[in-house]
């Protein structure tokens, strides 16, 4: 809830669904909760365009409301961390595209964009769209094959339902459990080919679980992890205790129950072929996986082949440790980042014996030691030693690092540059407007000529109206825009990071 | 001696040259006082890594830009009603048009979940409808002469009795009256509207709406 996190939701706001929407969710951002009549006055905006986008921001899970005091009206309240999810929509698709294939992928993108939906609205809809597109070869059969796999492995969950408490005009939404649904193909069948949709009657909403995504992100990164540091046979093995995991324990917990090696033998063995050095040397890849594997694996007993059990909550600390580490490189230079680790590996460590290990020049150390001080990068802890012979009262500074500190630091640093990028953006974009304006109906143009198929001169006369430069322009805009965008994926890498090392409890 | 404790003639305001040597300034290393605010971007000290560009980063950033295409298509973008800026031009009608046809749509939303103030009012377009019905000459003409006739019969009627000219009547009346019928019957429709017109209570929001007008200035 922080300055920086306010800028980023608003930038984002505004990106995605424009000046009014943004205005109403920073007021909201601001003032915490409030009702419609409080957001006209301080915003000063119509009481329609309020209402319009108090709709968009709770049709995509932006906002909730609550009953007020009174129980007549509604107070509005700002969900900051669902608007940072919008950035990552894309990476949700390419996870489905690349696990489930393009089916997968059409389903989980129009129910992004209908944020709620019904199952059978959904399905038709996606065929009548993919209908001609032979390439693709859509059918309602496998969409909906593919939809009921994707609910059972818990990538789509049911929609909260809406409850009229008694003497309250306000619903209550109340999450339920998701039950594998049985959908009927005929009437679907009819309804396509019909073009009505008003007719299908199902009134069971859905919409995406981002935590099962984010789940698969953790796994993804946790085996990657281990197969830069290890080997990919390594991170194969890495990959069956977190499944062995998924089975056993809370999917999200710190340090998972005791898992069985036997099973994990068994496992490696049924891949024998595929991996023949997995299951050769299966008991020794545990070995290095517990050693040298950045503690995400620890062996807790010995009985029935050896317990293992797997620490998600101290991967993410792992991680988060190396990001610092990296960001203070890149930052600062290899040499504060020598005194970072030089702190870290020491926990409470006074200046002097800063400037005699790290083996740099007093001068130069203390100023790096002072500039990592002021980024908040480490921290200093006044020691007062009792009033001793001399009569001053000398103090001892210990530097040291405090995780969980630094990692808000970083964040708020992440969400510092990410707004910055959509700034930039943004005036990127109004400044070249009327370019890109320019270009995208040439485009346009081009393309209807094509269709009616016109002869080349013609069409070579309409490109012609864009001069070179303009296209040297417009190709420098797309450039820097691209980059900008990738950027915004980057960061968005980074605060799932932070995001995970936050869920659990600092010790 | 009192007073002398510590350093003499405030000499303690400033750092003696040996402090200053302690904290790593040498002799000359004063600079001079900067009087104007740093610059507003910095240059950078060091140069950022590039950025991964691969086929998964190319497709996140197509998926990304038509997904924002989208919703800028869609009602969730909020726009405020299209204005001119007092001149007309001929354009104007074909692009209001598009755009208000944009505005017109509602976003289509769970209403159940949605709070009763944020579901969309029953619209009362027909109420112009009806207007229009009767601002129409042609009915206005067809009204007077029915009206007309039905006078002219009443007067015949003491003077001239023929069967066929009552019957005519009779059916006219018949039909006024029914068109008469279909009116209040359209009339109740109306004002029953959707259970979402029904405004079951007053939240006192509409309490200082009024006020809205304050900003023309006082009346003199």
């Amino acid at each position: 809830m922080s300055h920086q996190l306010g800028r980023v939701v608003s930038a984002i706001l505004q990106r995605y669904f424009g000046d009014i929407v943004q205005q109403v969710g920073s007021d909201l951002f601001t003032y915490g909760s409030k009702p419609i009549g409080m957001i006209v006055k301080t915003t000063g905006l119509a009481r329609s365009l309020v209402i319009d986008s108090l709709r968009t921001l709770l049709k995509f899970d932006l906002a909730t409301f609550e009953p007020s005091a009174n129980e007549l009206i509604a107070d509005y309240k700002l969900i900051p961390d669902n608007v940072l999810l919008l950035i990552r929509y894309p990476r949700y698709l390419l996870q489905m595209k690349s696990k489930y294939g393009s089916e997968a992928e059409l389903l989980v993108e129009e129910l992004l964009q209908q944020a709620t939906c019904s199952a059978s609205v959904l399905l038709v809809t996606i065929a009548t769209k993919y209908k001609d597109d032979k390439e693709k070869n859509i059918t309602i059969l496998k969409l909906k094959e593919m939809f009921i796999s994707l609910v059972t492995a818990g990538y789509i969950q049911q929609a909260p339902v809406a409850e009229l408490k008694e003497g309250s005009e306000v619903p209550t939404l109340v999450p339920v459990a998701t039950i594998v649904p049985d959908i009927e193909i005929r009437p679907l069948i009819q309804a396509m080919s019909s073009g009505d949709t008003s007719e299908l009657k199902d009134n069971i909403y859905w919409r995406v679980n981002y935590d099962r995504f984010h789940l698969d992100f953790r796994d993804e990164i946790m085996i990657k992890a281990i197969t830069r540091r290890i080997d990919e046979n390594a991170g194969e093995l890495m990959r069956f205790l977190l499944e062995q995991m998924y089975l056993k324990s809370p999917a999200w917990a710190a340090e998972s129950s005791p898992l069985c090696a036997l099973e994990l033998r068994e496992r490696c063995r049924g891949l024998a072929a595929e991996r023949p050095l997995l299951h050769q040397y299966v008991d020794q890849y545990l070995k290095v996986l517990e050693e040298n594997g950045g503690g995400f694996v620890r062996r807790v007993g010995d009985s029935g082949g050896g317990q293992l059990c797997v620490r998600a909550g101290l991967a993410a600390r792992e991680l988060v440790l190396a990001a610092l580490d990296h960001t203070v490189t890149e930052r600062l230079g290899s040499k504060a980042a020598r005194i970072f680790r030089l702190i870290r590996a020491r926990k409470y460590i006074e200046e002097d014996d800063i400037q005699k290990n790290a083996m740099l020049v007093n001068k130069e150390c203390k100023q790096l030691t002072y500039k990592l001080l002021e980024e908040h990068f480490i921290s200093v802890q006044p020691m007062r030693k009792a009033a001793s012979s001399g009569g001053l009262a000398k103090a001892v500074y210990l530097y040291h690092i405090k995780l969980h500190d630094v990692s808000q630091a970083a964040q708020e640093l992440c969400y510092r540059s990410l707004h910055n990028v959509l700034r930039r953006a943004r005036s990127t974009r109004t400044a070249h407007a009327r370019l890109r304006d320019k270009l995208r109906r040439v485009r346009t143009i081009v393309h209807g000529m094509r269709l009616r198929g016109e002869p080349q001169r013609n069409i070579d006369d309409v490109e012609e109206t864009l001069t070179p430069p303009e296209l040297a322009v417009l190709q420098d805009v797309e450039k820097q825009l691209k980059q900008l965008s990738t950027a915004e994926l980057e960061l968005d890498r980074n605060l799932f990071l932070f995001k995970w090392y936050f869920m659990y409890p600092e010790k | 001696m009192a007073g002398r404790g510590r350093g003499r003639g405030g000499s303690n305001l400033s750092f003696t040259h040996d402090q200053l040597q302690a904290l790593g300034i040498a002799r000359g290393d004063n600079t001079s006082q900067v009087l104007i605010p740093p610059p507003l971007f910095p240059k950078l000290e060091a140069k950022p890594l590039p950025l991964t560009s691969d086929a998964a980063t190319d497709y996140m950033l197509i998926v990304k830009d038509l997904f924002i295409e989208y919703l800028h298509e869609s009602p969730a973008y909020v726009k405020r009603k299209t204005k001119t800026d007092g001149i007309e031009r001929y354009s104007d009608k074909y692009k209001m048009l598009a755009l208000d046809a944009k505005n017109n749509k509602v976003l289509d939303c769970v209403w159940a979940n949605m709070p009763v103030e944020l579901r969309p009012q029953a619209k009362r377009t027909q109420v112009s409808n009806r207007k229009r019905k009767f601002a129409d000459q042609d009915a206005i003409d067809k009204r007077l002469l029915t009206l007309e006739k039905k006078e002219n019969q009443d007067d015949t009627d003491e003077t001239v009795d023929t069967a066929e000219n009552e019957k005519a009547a009779k059916t006219q009346e018949v039909n006024d009256d029914e068109e008469i019928e279909d009116e209040q019957e359209e009339e109740m429709e109306m004002d029953d509207g959707t259970d979402y017109a029904n405004n079951y209570f007053d939240n006192g929001e509409e309490y200082d709406e009024e006020d809205d007008n304050l900003d023309d200035g006082p009346v003199y």
